[in-house]
């Protein structure tokens, strides 16, 4: 049967013991079919005891072993390791903890930080009166078609991979992070729950409109959730229940204008509404260098020659949504 | 030390509902420790879903899902237990979905039942194919809306009791190396199955060990009908990781070499939605006899063909399955049939329990996987371990709360925690001849051969010693890994031991019951035998260290025994 020989390097650190990390390379022979845990564990077995590392289910369902295979956040137990030669064309594959939390010792991270602030952001359903039967006599009826607005981020299993490859989680301490801020959504649009409008709220008090919108976490999540879909749409909750005097939200309503008024986005216009003067004013020496060069456009723009139609498709979106 | 009213060992479904349940009375100390984190349970891996008899889909009863639960477990389950569970099955689902739980639903809005094996309706509430994950995510949800107290990656060693009251358990926090007392009124044991001890070949999570059989077991509290371990027909070829029974209840075909649907030959009617019993010992049949595939490793295999169902049903019904045969066997079952054969997967056996989940210690409760209560019998059914682990980890919940409400802590020996210190240190020193690898491997062979899905007295004899032999050798394992910050080597060499204990008791139990029942099947006993072995197997280790085994008669209330044909 094929087989290869593998160079794993990985990063190891005991910040007991340690006072630095750094990397250990093990080479052996993976036959065809193996996974980067079975490789881990192999190694565990026959070479070095003490590589410490996280796994519990290996079948993707409990989310233990999110590590770095060549700088790229996946679950361990679910990456052929033949698959990950082809793509980087190599023989050796570095192994790294997750980013964005503190190492415990080698592949292990202490994510507490991360659920502790899912926790805070009261990630459970909160029954509605109105709509949850008193007794168990009854259920609750929910269509296909409201179950289906947030069935797929149910299938989160918290591996907290989409938190370790955030750029904001990084600089914004107080952002929720792309796996609690899609679970406040999942409740945000649940027919049972009664917090409804009020998760919009939570969401901008965990700064959800930080997200830049990088769609990192939908890259990595090995449940192919997309976490930052559930942030947009939890942003487009916060409009509509009237949160709308914050820079996000003006941001959003200057894009929504600017097409309803032309077809086209007015950019001279956009820092105004977006945040007013002290827009202008922050923007000024970057527009007086677009007008020199020739790039901006004048403030009043014509229509485009399919606007109508244009407003018609934003208007049926709209609906849909 | 630590002090608790009642401290839970486990967190899977039924841990977290026995929190739930002892969350909701005012002013209880509880906590739940756990090994890993509570969301990576492997009830998190239950793909097809939970019984209950609804009537959403066709008219349904009660008593019809507890007939076909006592017929599907041949008899020996415990019938008292078991209309208790199918009584409460309606309530206990609504309550779930009333918490959030997302489950799949009808055009009207009631949530959707589909057919499983041995069910004679539609009967398995589902969520896609991820009901067990879902469950799991709802109720620990519901724990933090309760705040409960988790110590998560807590690894409990031993059980501590004075003979009739529990007094706690010593438990080692897996972050500091720390080996804690922890006092408790009640200890609820949720510890899940240890089908992990056929290694090789199991659909169980890691960690699936038997910690809690083997820790009662030592602490003289006994175990019951250790010997029924059901193999589940449908396990991925390489790996043992589960092909949901979903897959076979939306329709799909089971194949041999000669591309022939061979269940007609072992159950013409209910054809691949027969039990998991008779199902897997047809796929076993078939490869004996030649007619399944072989690949280059060796492992031999039948086919289950979902193609005939269509692109649209296997992405809306079973999008879990597609993945993990994409990335598990290279198959994606829209195009090709998926290589599977029989994997062990679920202990109907455990730690003896009445249907509060009492042990013979006061305090001292087990429920789930880890128990037996016995509502699987010889046989579980799809769907009713979902089932199991909520109605009675809510029930020893319940009882655990009133019980601590009227009893007063007793003393704790801290001896004890010192012991479990000299056993780790001493685990450390070992002289290093035998490898922990060879070991586990050894003991998957020796249970795969002489007690896995077909048995006789001869190969069950030698199976018997050989476990003996390895629980020897497994005194010169050596820890290497001197680190206590998340010691991995110090918890699989301690889990590799408690899966010896235990597997010792499978054997046991498979060579004194001289019959076939469920998945228990011997060539040399082909049939039942209801005269002398309609009764529950117990075994418990004497203060000598020897293994004894006793029986107690099966509760028999509405269903008499009746051969079982499909």
């Amino acid at each position: 049967m094929e087989s290869r020989k593998v160079i794993f390097r990985i990063k190891r650190f005991n910040p007991k013991k340690d006072e630095r990390p750094y990397y250990k390379e093990y080479e052996i022979d993976v036959p065809k079919g193996m996974t980067i845990l079975e490789a881990l564990q192999y190694i565990k077995d026959n070479i070095d005891p003490t590589l410490a590392f996280r796994a519990f289910c290996r079948s993707a369902i409990c989310g233990s072993c999110s590590v770095k295979i060549n700088g790229y956040p996946k679950l361990a137990c679910k990456t052929q390791v033949f698959n990950e030669l082809d793509v980087y064309n190599t023989n050796i594959l570095t192994i790294e903890p997750i980013d964005n939390m503190e190492v415990i010792r080698d592949l292990i991270v202490d994510w507490d930080s991360a659920i502790q602030k899912m926790e805070k952001m009261r990630p459970y359903l909160i029954p509605d009166p109105e709509v949850v039967p008193e007794t168990l006599d009854e259920e609750c009826k929910v269509y296909p078609h409201e179950l289906k607005k947030f069935d797929k981020f149910t299938d989160c299993i918290l591996c907290t991979t989409c938190y370790s490859a955030c750029g904001i989680v990084r600089v914004d301490s107080n952002y929720g992070g792309p796996f609690p801020l899609a679970r406040v959504y999942r409740f945000a649009v649940d027919p049972r729950d009664s917090l409804k409008k009020e998760r919009a709220k939570i969401g901008f008090s965990f700064d959800m409109w930080n997200c830049v919108r990088c769609n990192k976490c939908a890259d990595v999540c090995p449940k192919h959730i997309a976490p930052v879909d559930g942030i947009m749409k939890l942003r487009g909750l916060s409009i509509e229940i009237g949160l709308r005097n914050n820079p996000g939200a003006r941001h959003v309503m200057a894009f929504y204008k600017s097409l309803q008024e032309s077809g086209m986005l007015n950019e001279v216009l956009l820092p105004l509404r977006t945040k007013g003067i002290k827009g202008v004013l922050e923007n000024l020496s970057i527009g007086i260098k677009m007008i020199l060069k020739g790039k901006a456009h004048s403030p009043i723009m014509k229509p485009i020659k399919e606007h109508e139609t244009l407003k018609e498709v934003m208007k049926r979106a709209m609906e849909v949504e | 030390m630590l002090q608790y009213d009642i401290l839970i060992v486990g967190a899977g479904g039924a841990g977290l509902y026995a929190a739930l349940e002892t969350s909701k009375r005012k002013g209880l100390k509880v906590a739940v420790i756990s090994k890993v984190f509570p969301t990576r349970s492997h009830t998190g891996a239950a793909q097809g879903g939970v019984n209950a008899a609804l009537g959403n889909v066709a008219p349904d009863s009660p008593e019809k899902h507890a007939y076909d639960t006592v017929k599907g477990s041949d008899f020996l389950a415990d019938q008292d237990a078991v209309e208790l569970m199918c009584e409460m099955a309606p309530k206990i689902i609504r309550e779930m979905e009333h918490m959030g739980l997302p489950f799949s639903r009808l055009e009207n809005g009631k949530i959707a039942q589909r057919p499983f094996g041995g069910a004679s309706f539609p009967r398995t509430c589902y969520s896609a194919d991820k009901t067990g994950h879902v469950m799991l995510q709802t109720l620990y949800e519901q724990c933090i809306k309760n705040n409960v107290t988790f110590l998560n990656e807590w690894f409990a060693l031993s059980l501590v009791h004075n003979g009739e009251r529990i007094a706690g358990v010593v438990a080692l926090d897996l972050r500091t190396g720390e080996i804690h007392g922890m006092r408790a009124k009640a200890v609820i044991l949720a510890t899940g199955g240890h089908a992990r001890i056929y290694w090789k070949r199991t659909s169980n999570a890691l960690g699936n060990t038997g910690d809690g059989p083997a820790m009662a077991l030592r602490a003289g509290v006994p175990l019951k009908d250790m010997e029924f371990v059901q193999f589940h027909p449908t396990g991925l070829r390489r790996t043992g990781i589960l092909v949901t029974e979903g897959a076979r209840g939306e329709g799909g075909y089971l194949i041999n070499k000669d591309g022939e649907r061979f269940m007609k030959r072992y159950a013409p009617e209910k054809m691949e939605l027969a039990p998991r019993d008779l199902v897997s010992r047809a796929i076993e049949t078939e490869i004996m006899e030649g007619r399944g595939f072989k690949d280059s490793e060796g492992n031999e295999f039948v086919y289950l063909d979902l193609r005939h169902l269509g692109k649209k049903k296997i992405l809306e019904r079973l999008p879990q399955i597609r993945e993990l045969a994409i990335d598990f066997e290279g198959v994606d079952p829209i195009e090709e049939p998926i290589p599977i054969r029989p994997t062990a997967h679920y202990s109907m056996g455990g730690i003896d329990t009445d249907i509060y989940g009492r042990t013979i210690i006061k305090g001292l409760y087990a429920a789930g996987e880890c128990g037996c209560v016995s509502v699987h019998g010889a046989n579980r059914l799809g769907g009713n371990s979902l089932l199991d682990i909520v109605v009675f980890g809510k029930l020893a919940g319940e009882d655990a709360a009133n019980f601590v409400a009227e009893n007063s802590f007793i003393p704790f020996d801290e001896s004890e925690v010192r012991k479990e210190e000299e056993k780790i240190k001493a685990l450390f020193d070992n002289d290093g001849k035998e490898r922990l690898v060879d070991l586990r491997n050894e003991l998957s062979d020796v249970m795969t051969y002489g007690a896995g899905i077909f048995r006789e007295e001869k190969k069950m004899k030698e199976a018997l010693e050989k476990v003996r032999e390895i629980k020897e050798r497994a005194k010169h394992i050596k820890v290497y890994d001197k680190d206590m910050t998340f010691n991995t080597n110090l918890q699989q060499t301690l889990e590799f031991l408690n899966m010896v204990e235990v597997a010792e008791t499978i054997v046991l139990g498979a060579l004194e019951r001289k019959e076939s029942r469920g998945a228990h099947s011997r060539t040399d006993y082909p049939k039942r035998d209801d005269e002398n072995f309609l009764k529950h197997s117990i075994i418990e280790r004497t203060p000598d260290g020897d293994l004894k085994i006793s029986w107690k008669p099966v509760k028999i209330t509405k269903f008499q025994p009746e051969e079982r044909k499909y």
